[in-house]
């Protein structure tokens, strides 16, 4: 397993190192650098400014600068200053990222609670009323972007909390009086404003792994083997679950690792809606005021967490089907 | 003996050798709700290209003195309401109103009515671009008493027409990436497995890379190259070139790996012995094997694009003001205050707009695949 994981490791750095270079001069294309503001204001001196330029290596040539912004990213862990919160930036982003996690963590374990067994249910009782009614229902689901479904129950909470004087809450992540809380209220309060976003995520999201596993389902179902279980006298339980189950969530157990950022983006629309502090409502703040190296450190982070989820998504696989080996 | 008369059935025989295209478009006739969903979509794209003649009101003309901000639907009567009559259609005229125990402005209808006119002259367009006119399809006619079918928006402009307008970009600008990702992904696929070598190895890690950065920081990141309060026409180009770049990967390494299998097949050998050049071999040769995989990837990335473009509007660097897009408009939905969404709801209404084309375009997407895959001939 061991050497395994490490050539899949050795095997992302060529891609990794490009991406980051990618990153890196796509900050350089922008106009104006984090001193521009600066310049602007009259009572720094143009020596002051130098100094800046100096301290933040902002003179030199923009290579040198890459291989200084890479040497500092690599040994010291260091993504750069931010511009607007006058900080490092990877204390800036650390909360912001644990927080995108709680939501996608809870949004992943909802995801699959949803998505496995209607697709199951799909697929055994084929064309039947119920079958029909979900997959309508879902086809019609696919087309709502998940901010708007969001609007849409916030519509409706928000009339229910008129009605019966039900606080739901509908912003944030704490309320109010969080400080105030023993751990276990702490614990609530944040799951009880973390159910709501992840719950619609999950909702809009699982419409198309549905129709991806009734559709695998069916196919493994029509396969030999299964006939030859079922001849065999195993259990429908068995022969659904253990035999056809198994084989039909491969395919998506190999695409688990792409779900992990694209899980953190799309959760980055209910973050906005429901002013979730997140991932994406400070990546649009940072694009507000240019603060580019927030930007930067917010996608490489999230680039980390892509090659991180694609090597956990191999050995899952490989831990799913036995017959790819590993090492 | 007895002789047959010539029965007629023999005038359905058809000619043997039927193209892919005439079977697929023989299994597409049979799929009504694709052809439901492809109608609607010719619709859609009228309704958008009419939009100006359609809509009661210019795009962003709004009064200063009279501030119409959420404006309630004005729901328009047919029925004179002390006689019962039918009359000349008529929206009543709205004023309003401090509340002083809520302090919300409150908008109530009043006695006047303010009859409907088809055809009357208002804010001038130009149609496509150069077609001048200033005929709207209705309206009444009055400044300050105009017909609000979905209600007032932030600024209090009329949110039928604004969503209108809308729909000039929405559907634009994901058909448009759409195209422009395909005519890219053809070029970079063609070009790195024609050339190979180095050109290849440049264009295969290109597109590691873009697969390697998630979609939406990536385009966050890019458009962070741009200004911020960039000129909002070439801000929407902005957001098209960026949707187009990064969605062209998957089809370059479709097509490379395509090309580079028909290479060695025996009708380009032939092609090439018989002295056809390259550039023939290529565009009338291997290109086309990939036509069927193209329809179905583009018709289905047309909806994926269409939503990640309402996204983008809806964070605020799509369309912006002037310009409007669904997403634009659902964003100003929001930022009228989440708390009081429920006094207004009108205002999500241009959401529903991105559902419907989305599940038009799924629907005539899934009708292609089905009718150009031979598993689901029936």
């Amino acid at each position: 397993m061991i050497p395994f994981l490490l050539r899949r490791l050795v095997q992302s750095i060529p891609t990794l190192l490009l991406a980051s270079i990618l990153i890196f001069f796509v900050i350089q294309l922008a106009p104006g650098d984090f001193l521009t503001p600066a310049k602007l204001n009259p009572n720094i001196s143009p020596e002051q400014l130098a100094a800046l330029q100096r301290n933040f290596g902002l003179d030199r040539h923009p290579i040198e600068q890459y291989f200084l912004w890479m040497r500092n990213m690599l040994f010291h862990f260091d993504l750069g200053l931010s511009f607007s919160y006058q900080q490092p930036v990877l204390d800036v982003i650390k909360p912001r990222v644990a927080n995108s996690m709680y939501l996608v963590l809870l949004y992943t374990v909802l995801f699959y609670l949803i998505a496995i067994p209607l697709g199951v249910f799909g697929a055994v009782r084929q064309n039947s009323l119920g079958d029909k009614a979900v997959n309508v229902f879902l086809y019609f689901l696919l087309g709502f972007p998940s901010f708007f479904l969001a609007l849409i129950v916030i519509y409706f909470i928000l009339q229910l909390r008129t009605k019966t004087g039900l606080d739901i809450p509908i912003n944030g992540m704490t309320s109010n009086d969080f400080d105030s809380m023993t751990a276990v209220q702490k614990f609530f309060d944040v799951t009880k404003h973390l159910i709501i976003p992840a719950v619609i995520l999950a909702v809009s999201d699982a419409a198309g792994l549905t129709r991806v596993i009734r559709g695998q389902m069916l196919e493994v179902m029509r396969s030999d083997y299964i006939r030859t279980a079922r001849a065999k006298g195993v259990t429908e339980r068995t022969a659904i679950w253990k035999h056809t189950f198994r084989n039909a969530i491969l395919p998506i157990v190999a695409n688990v690792g792409s779900l992990l950022p694209s899980a953190v983006a799309g959760a980055g629309f209910i973050e906005v809606v429901f002013a979730y502090p997140g991932i994406t409502p400070m990546i649009l703040d940072a694009l507000n005021a240019q603060d580019l190296y927030l930007i930067a450190g917010f996608t490489v982070i999230t680039t980390v967490l892509l090659v991180i989820g694609n090597a956990l998504g191999d050995i899952l696989l490989a831990v799913v089907d036995p017959r790819i080996k590993v090492g | 003996m007895t002789t047959t008369a010539p029965t007629t059935t023999q005038k359905k025989d058809k000619p043997l050798g039927q193209s892919q295209f005439s079977v697929a478009w023989q299994q597409f006739r049979k799929n009504r709700l694709a052809q439901a969903g492809g109608l609607m979509l010719i619709l859609l794209y009228v309704m958008a290209i009419f939009a100006p003649f359609i809509a009661p009101d210019a795009l962003s003309s709004y009064s200063t003195s009279n501030i119409t901000r959420f404006h309630p639907p004005t729901p328009i009567q047919f029925r004179d309401p002390d006689t019962g009559a039918f009359t000349r259609p008529y929206v009543f005229k709205y004023t309003q109103q401090l509340n002083m125990d809520t302090f919300v402005n409150e908008f109530k209808p009043s006695a006047e009515r303010c009859p409907l006119y088809f055809g009357v002259r208002g804010a001038s367009y130009k149609l496509l671009g150069f077609i001048p006119g200033n005929l709207h399809l209705f309206g009444t006619n009055k400044e300050d008493c105009s017909v609000y079918l979905f209600g007032g928006e932030d600024l209090g402009r009329d949110l039928f027409t604004r969503t209108l307008y809308a729909s000039q970009i929405s559907l634009t600008i994901g058909l448009g990436a759409v195209v422009i990702t395909t005519l890219i992904g053809l070029m970079m696929g063609a070009v790195s497995a024609y050339f190979g070598g180095i050109v290849d190895t440049l264009v295969m890690r290109l597109v590691e890379v873009i697969a390697a950065i998630p979609s939406l920081f990536l385009l966050l990141l890019l458009r962070s190259v741009f200004p911020k309060d960039i000129n909002p026409i070439l801000a929407l180009y902005v957001i098209l070139g960026l949707l187009a770049f990064i969605g062209w990967g998957g089809l370059a390494r479709v097509t490379r790996g395509q090309l580079l299998s028909v290479r060695e097949q025996d009708f380009v050998s032939a092609a090439k012995s018989l002295g056809a050049s390259d550039n023939r071999i290529m565009w009338r040769h291997m290109l086309p094997t990939l036509t069927t995989y193209v329809i179905v990837t583009t018709s289905l990335a047309i909806p994926a694009t269409i939503l990640t473009e309402s996204g983008l509007s809806f964070l605020g660097i799509g369309a912006v003001e002037p310009y409007a897009s669904w997403g634009s408009l659902l964003k100003a939905a929001q930022d009228g205050g989440l708390s009081s969404l429920n006094t207004r709801p009108w205002v999500l209404i241009p959401g529903f707009f991105i559902v419907f084309t989305v599940m038009c375009f799924q629907l005539l997407g899934d009708g292609l695949r089905d009718a150009f895959d031979p598993r689901k001939r029936a």
